[in-house]
């Protein structure tokens, strides 16, 4: 079985993989500083909520804007579970607190006390703490999926975007609501989560590879078909029995799960959990991030991560107080980039002309003003300062219109990261001599008796039927062409052609991996399916990649027009 | 007992009335076409038979079952499965993902087991990519091969229509509604395309109920036709008779009974 190695390699590169980032890692909570350690802990935590939302937003295709309610409480049923006695007495103390004993009983190591098990309790065995508070946050967050899974059956789109939008600020509203306030703590929140999981990188990072092995395994399984089918056509995919209900209540659970336990770290590394760390704004991270690295691709997502992360951590230059004519420099040069940018898009699109109008004023204006704001910095329009708020986030809405208009598919599409792309392994691209014989079977003036397949001068259907299985003799039809690559795969028993089918070949770039698949079907079925469509004698018609205009001239009376037009319509839509 | 039997069902849309008292049966192993002007019923019909519309009354049954009131998905575990007139494939999926999703209801396995890869779990999976090259087979090497793992919006319109009767089979029903199989396809693949379609009773054992314009292909596989016109049934029968039957001519074939008698010579 051919399959078989490679996927042994890919294990083993993984896992090599795998322990380089470990020891980068460790070597980064060691020695990198704390700048470095919290913008890697912010990506872990912040890529856990993003990989779950695309499980539900690019997996199953369901718009959902409330990704930041199951991730406020997953972080605050894990930081009321875990929060220590001194912050515990430190809330009931306040004359504020809304607290009731009750709720300020609700800890793991209150549970485990109840339960006997002391050994549990001590200061040495928080994480076993921490990890059941984790545990628990996720498992309440997937009630709530659930919970929100059910108006989803009923509907789609942007309607059922604004209901989860809806949803997510339901709960951060009703939670600071009085009614809500003794499991809250109204708008204070808690302070004194303990900080050393969220901010440890083995943590974060342990759970981000859970999540991402959990999220990937279950795209490419059965489930995550029919999750796809969902996305593509819901009613195809309920007439091929996907059952909707269950399929996306399952994605919209699984994905609250996984958000409720980014939460629980998201407090934890805040050290404190309050309500205005639960803003819409988070989801709005996560979505740049899902559209920057590709719909539905879970390593595009943590691509696009990457990014969001390292904008938001590192951009702080961008909001500081500039000298105006820095500023007019650094607008200039970004005119000017555009302008540059829209012709090469242009021309890498064919367009013509590439010095489009536009473009070319774009680049004038451009160069004109960097060139102002570089030759005359003290020129009077240029006196003062000027600082950017929230410069960060509007760099990224711009990365999102950029990509959105660019490559709306994002930078990954669909496609995972995999081991056989890097080493340049296409596994499905037809061979010459399956090219070829697709060429023939669909080319009916090939195959005609008395066409081009019979040039040799066979007259019956017979030898018509041996000709069909891919043995059409190119070269002698075409006594000009012989240095084309068709012929020569068939004629040539030993060429490049004779490997077993997935062994060569490749698909285009985007196309998803299987390792099975295939061959010896194909040979067994392809020799007695072939000769079946050869016709007897008969008819040749139109080019079949023509086929559906075709369709309408075989039956083109005029009673039809009407409807053939609506069915065209309907075709394309 | 017959496979199917539809027993005067009537759908209305508004003041619409698509389908009006329609009663006919369908045998094990049978091919059975239904023809009909366009706006007929026969699309609604199938619609009906696979839970997408609930008729307003009359009941549709299945090996004595009835299939009233399921849904879709439903339906497809009971037994039909259909193709779509408009094409419904999974465009950015590949062909053998398009047909290995048809057999994810039959193949439940949980989806935890599914991201442990337990041994159930690849076993089903086993099974399916069989069942799928089984299906996908009946085609022969215009789907296998290197096609396999092709996205389907690179498929040629033909091909398209071939991975959704693929697709169908898939499902492991008993039973194909077939919406018009040959539509946009020239006289060799049509022919073809009969062939497989008589192979899918004889070989896949499938008892098929299908619609079709293309009058040649109708009479060359059909056991039985039947004749819908403005949502009734106006004949039934083998066809030859039902394309000499005087009713049908004036109905479904009108003014233009000249081609009529063309087509069917074809
Ligand atoms: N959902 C709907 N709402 C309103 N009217 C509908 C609906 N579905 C079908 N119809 C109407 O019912 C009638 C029958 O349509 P149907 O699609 O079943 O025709 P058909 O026999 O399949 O025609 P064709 O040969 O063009 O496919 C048409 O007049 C159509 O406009
Ligand atoms: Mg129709």
């Amino acid at each position: 079985m051919p399959g078989e190695r490679p996927i042994a390699r890919n294990t083993l590169l993984t896992l090599g993989v795998v322990a380089i980032v470990g020891l980068l890692l460790a070597w980064a909570q060691g020695v990198g500083g704390a700048k470095l350690n919290d913008t890697l802990a912010l990506f872990a935590i912040w890529g856990i909520a993003a990989l779950s939302l695309n499980l539900v937003n690019g997996t199953t295709g369901i718009l959902s804007l409330g990704h930041h309610g199951f991730m406020l409480i997953g972080g605050y049923v894990t930081a009321l579970l875990i929060l220590p006695d001194s912050a515990r007495q430190q809330i009931s103390s306040s004359a504020r607190s809304a607290m009731t004993p009750f709720t300020l009983g609700l800890s793991v190591e209150g549970a485990f006390a109840a339960l006997g098990l002391q050994a549990l309790t001590t200061p040495g065995t928080l994480w076993v703490r921490f990890l059941v508070a984790l545990l628990v946050g996720g498992l309440v967050a997937m009630v709530f999926g659930l919970i929100v899974g059910i108006p989803s059956l009923r509907l789609k789109g942007d309607y059922l975007a604004i209901v989860t939008f809806g949803f997510g600020e339901i709960i951060r509203l009703t939670a600071s609501t009085s009614l809500f306030a003794p499991f809250t703590n109204g708008a204070l929140g808690y302070a004194g989560v303990p900080s050393e999981f969220g901010k440890s990188l083995g943590w974060t990072f342990a759970l981000l590879g859970i999540t991402l092995f959990v999220l990937t395994k279950l795209k490419f399984s059965s489930h995550g078909r029919a999750l796809q089918a969902i996305r593509e056509d819901e009613i195809a995919a309920e007439a091929m029995g996907v059952a909707l209900a269950r399929h996306k209540v399952m994605a919209f659970a699984i994905s609250a799960f996984f958000a409720g336990i980014a939460g629980g770290l998201w407090v934890s590394y805040l050290s404190a959990a309050r309500l205005d760390f639960f803003l819409f704004f988070l989801t709005f991270f996560f979505l740049v991030a899902i559209s920057v690295g590709g719909t539905g691709s879970y390593t595009g997502v943590l691509m696009g991560t990457a990014v969001v992360v390292f904008v938001q951590q590192y951009g702080d230059p961008l909001e500081q107080t500039y000298p105006l004519e820095t500023w007019f420099a650094l607008v200039g040069a970004l005119v000017l980039a555009a302008g540059l940018g829209g012709a090469w898009f242009r021309r890498r699109t064919r367009l013509r002309p590439v010095w489009h109008p536009l473009t070319v004023i774009l680049a004038a204006i451009g160069a004109v003003v960097l060139a102002v704001a570089l030759l005359a910095p003290n020129w009077a329009p240029f006196d003062g300062t000027f600082q950017a708020f929230g410069m960060r986030r509007i760099l990224l809405a711009v990365l999102l219109i950029t990509i959105m208009a660019l490559r709306p598919e994002g930078i990954m599409s669909r496609a995972e990261f995999s081991w056989a792309w890097l080493l340049r392994e296409r596994t499905a691209e037809p061979s010459d001599e399956e090219r070829a014989q697709d060429a023939w079977l669909s080319n009916p003036d090939l195959n005609r008796p008395g066409g081009a397949a019979d040039a040799g001068g066979a007259g019956d259907a017979g030898d018509a039927a041996s000709t069909a299985v891919g043995r059409y003799d190119y070269a002698s039809d075409h006594p000009s062409a012989q240095g084309d690559p068709l012929p020569r795969a068939l004629l040539d028993e030993d060429g490049p052609g004779a490997h077993p089918l997935l062994e060569r070949g490749s698909k285009p770039r985007d196309v998803q991996r299987y390792g099975s698949a295939g061959d010896p079907a194909f040979h067994e079925d392809g020799s007695e399916g072939a000769p079946e469509g050869v016709p007897e004698g008969a008819a040749s018609g139109p080019d079949p990649e023509d086929a559906d205009g075709a369709a309408g001239d075989a039956r083109g009376d005029e009673r039809q027009d009407e409807h053939q037009d609506e069915r065209d319509d309907e075709g394309r839509a | 007992m017959s496979m199917l039997s539809v027993r005067d069902v009537s759908k209305s849309f508004g003041g619409l009335q698509a389908t009006h008292q329609l009663s006919f049966d369908v045998e094990p192993g049978e091919i059975v076409s239904v023809i009909g002007p366009n706006g007929a019923g026969k699309t609604t019909l199938f619609n009906l038979i696979t839970g997408v519309y609930t008729p307003d009354e009359g009941d549709i049954q299945l090996e004595g079952t009835s299939l009233v009131g399921r849904s879709p998905d439903q339906v497809v575990g009971a037994g039909i499965a259909r193709t779509f007139q408009n094409l419904r494939l999974f465009t950015n999926l590949s062909v053998l993902e398009n047909v290995l999703i048809p057999q994810h209801r039959r193949r439940h396995v949980p989806w935890w087991q599914a991201v442990l890869r337990t041994r159930s779990y690849r076993e089903a999976e086993r099974v399916m990519h069989e069942r799928a090259l089984e299906a996908l087979s009946f085609f022969g090497p215009r789907l296998m091969s290197f096609r396999l793992h092709q996205p389907v919006y690179v498929l040629s319109y033909a091909n398209r229509r071939r991975t959704e009767m693929a697709r169908a089979m898939a499902t492991g029903a008993k039973m194909l509604l077939l919406d018009e199989p040959s539509a946009g396809m020239n006289p060799k693949e049509t022919k073809e395309i009969t062939q497989i379609i008589r192979r899918m009773r004889d070989e896949g054992g499938y008892t098929i109920l299908l619609v079709e314009h293309k009058m040649n292909l109708v009479g060359e596989i059909s056991d039985r036709v039947i004749v819908l016109d403005y949502g009734r049934k106006i004949a039934e029968g083998a066809y030859e008779d039902v394309v000499n039957d005087p009713a049908v001519l004036e109905a479904y074939l009108g003014k233009r009974s000249d081609d009529a008698s063309e087509e069917g010579a074809a």
